[in-house]
């Protein structure tokens, strides 16, 4: 349905996206992981025809959209990282707005506009200026306006930044719910880990403008099968643990965590009685030790070094 | 592209502050500078060194007068000088037999011409003085009045001020201050152009099946449509409530504002272009606003200017021709086809600067 071809962008001698291949098939949640600066919203951006690859191809239903943008723009709903709304405006006279330059109009317009406010829940403050709105409603009318025109397929570049849990909640369960009950296809970006598997069929990991990983999330774990997590909260951080711990031959990774540290090491390898000893070597007051099946932050540790909110 | 200036207007009818403000300021500096209706003169206060006997007062007092523009009054030495040091008065000229000095309390748009005239008043009896005294007749003097009353030729100067060599402050003033205050509504209004490309609207519009094409005019159409109309209303306003003459030719002064808008927005464009952030647009309309109104004849008429270098760069600057135009059709009931050449340089200057501009705005995508 949706296809990039060996997509690259390069902004001046910086290369943004390099290589990238993915798709998506109808009716598909289709999730695109990675840390900032990962090269997600240029992919996107290039998706959806707002910018041209510089080399590389994006087909929808087969038609290059680089060499003809109007191909796709009927079909597709996006929703910017940013709140792309026109503050000093009611909600109801942005949606009036952007449902006009979608051809909407008369009764029809009005009718997508009571549906998408009821589908975010802002139907009895559609009257009042956006600038009024909390950061979560803000992001809801952001997305409302990306479905007024009913796109086959939706964008959504990290739609749950910067709000309260509740409102989050609110939009994770309404993309569930577009994607289960009405069969559109999603494209979801985040740096979200948890926000990607709760929703998504399929997730691409990306990192530095490339794809390192792809396939559901069985898949993408089951490239740590071999391993398993421990995961250690600590009263307080210790430098030199975390040394002595890489020394331990089978560790495989020591990454420092908020609170503590977690330990990739192969699975079955008991190496608890080891870690038990090195911390009371230096002290060290454990507050819980947890020994966890890989998650798709572990799979992402594991490719890059790197934490996915590094 | 209709449903993108109605956006605008929707916006602005929620946030009318800019627009408002700049009505405000064209009435404001118009009244200020030009006067409540009337054909005003300058008030010039006038005193005579001890060098200058009364019979000579009088008649280099009448010769001051002779001008439709200023009009010099006589005070005493002392009051006038009191009057400049405490900033009551803005200027006063002390008269002297062969020459004169001028007071000046603060930088003033009329004491440059009040300066070239008395001035051109000097020196022309100065240089008829230095022929009396070489060809020794004492009679020479009624000789020069009477070929000057009946002479062969008779040689009458009009500037384009109108007049005989004189000013009119009030033209001036509503044409200077209503064109230099429409570029700051014009530009500001396609700010929001920027903004849109900050807060994301712009890619949101992009990305829907309307063309970019036509969002580029809706945008532009709309800073015309604003500035067209403040020009216009600031004109009927001050023609039919206080009687400044705008002449008699309206369609002309509508194609001329038209003109001139059009350049503007297409300097905005340019400047939009030329600019990295909404930040950097708001501080660089003022430099330019002020420069082009200083350059080009919005703060003063360009004949009292001499630099040949601020003459030439006044030449590259739209609203030179702006001025010119409404000028020539307040003054001299110019026609279109007469106005042909500032017309077509202003439209010129706006296609360049559009063409420019939108190729800036496009390769920053």
């Amino acid at each position: 349905m949706l296809e990039t071809t060996n997509l690259r962008k390069t902004f001046k001698k910086q290369v943004a996206v390099d290589d990238v291949n993915l798709y998506l098939e109808k009716g598909e949640a289709v999730g695109l992981l990675g840390p900032n600066g990962a090269g997600k919203s240029t992919t996107i951006s290039m998706m959806s025809s707002l910018i041209k690859p510089t080399m590389g191809d994006v087909t929808w239903h087969g038609k290059s959209i680089v060499e003809d943008p109007s191909v796709i723009r009927l079909h597709l709903g996006v929703v910017p990282q940013e709140i792309a709304l026109y503050k000093e405006l009611t909600a109801h006279e942005n949606l009036k707005f952007f449902g006009k330059i979608y051809g909407l109009k008369g009764k029809k317009l009005e009718n997508e506009i009571a549906h998408v406010l009821e589908m975010v829940g802002l139907t009895e403050r559609k009257n009042d200026l956006v600038k009024n709105y909390s950061g979560g409603m803000q992001r809801r009318i952001n997305i409302a306006v990306a479905l007024l025109h009913e796109p086959e397929v939706i964008i959504m570049d990290e739609p749950t930044v910067g709000i309260d849990p509740q409102s989050r909640n609110y939009i994770l369960e309404m993309v569930r719910r577009l994607n289960h009950e009405k069969g559109m296809t999603v494209l979801y970006t985040s740096h979200y880990m948890e926000e990607v598997e709760r929703l998504c069929d399929r997730i691409y990991i990306m990192d530095n403008g490339r794809i390192i990983a792809s396939g559901t999330k069985q898949e993408l774990t089951s490239i740590l099968s071999s391993e398993e997590t421990i995961l250690i909260e600590l009263d307080r951080p210790y430098p030199e643990l975390t040394l002595e711990l890489e020394k331990i031959e089978e560790v495989l990774r020591v990454v420092e965590t908020d609170k503590g540290m977690k330990l990739i090491v192969p699975k079955n390898s008991r190496l608890l009685g080891k870690v038990f000893r090195v911390a009371d070597k230096h002290k060290a007051q454990m507050v819980s030790v947890n020994v966890q099946v890989p998650t798709l932050e572990d799979v992402f540790l594991h490719l890059t070094g790197r934490k996915l909110r590094d | 592209m209709r449903t993108i200036i109605l956006l605008q207007l929707q916006r602005l009818r929620r946030e009318p502050g800019l627009i408002l403000s700049m009505f405000a300021m064209t009435f404001g500096f118009v009244f200020l500078i030009g006067g409540f209706g009337g054909g005003e003169r300058i008030d010039v206060p006038i005193y005579f060194d001890a060098s200058v006997n009364v019979e000579k007062q009088a008649l280099l007092l009448d010769e001051l007068n002779e001008s439709d523009s200023f009009s010099f009054t006589e005070t005493e030495p002392s009051t006038a000088k009191k009057q400049v040091a405490l900033g009551d008065i803005p200027y006063a000229v002390k008269a002297m037999d062969s020459n004169y000095q001028m007071l000046i309390a603060t930088d003033n748009l009329n004491q440059m011409l009040v300066d070239n005239y008395v001035h051109q008043i000097y020196a022309n009896e100065l240089r008829i003085q230095e022929v009396e005294a070489g060809v020794n007749d004492p009679d020479f003097r009624d000789k020069v009045d009477r070929y000057l009353a009946n002479g062969p030729i008779a040689l009458t100067s009009v500037t384009s001020e109108g007049g005989s060599g004189g000013f009119d402050l009030q033209k001036q003033s509503l044409f200077g201050m209503t064109l230099f205050f429409s570029i700051y509504t014009i530009i500001f209004s396609l700010g929001k152009l920027a903004e849109e490309k900050r807060t994301g609207t712009w890619n949101r519009v992009i990305l829907s099946p309307v063309s970019k094409w036509q969002v580029y005019l809706g945008h532009l159409s709309y800073a015309f449509m604003i500035g067209f109309l403040q020009i216009l209303v600031v004109f009927i306003f001050f023609n039919y409530v206080f009687n400044y003459d705008i002449g008699s030719n309206f369609p002309a002064v509508i194609v001329t504002v038209a003109c001139f808008t059009f350049s503007i927005v297409a300097l905005g464009m340019l400047m939009l272009g030329l600019v990295k952030s909404l930040e950097q647009l708001n501080a660089l309309v003022p430099i330019v606003s002020v420069s082009m109104a200083m350059l080009g004849g919005a703060y003063w008429p360009m004949e009292a200017v001499s630099n040949q270098v601020i003459l030439a760069i006044s030449k590259l600057l739209p609203i030179t021709y702006g001025m010119e135009a409404l000028k020539d059709i307040a003054i001299y009931d110019q026609g279109i086809l007469s106005l042909a050449e500032p017309l077509s340089i202003m439209i010129l200057f706006g296609v360049l600067c559009m063409g420019i501009g939108i190729n800036l705005i496009e390769r920053k995508v």
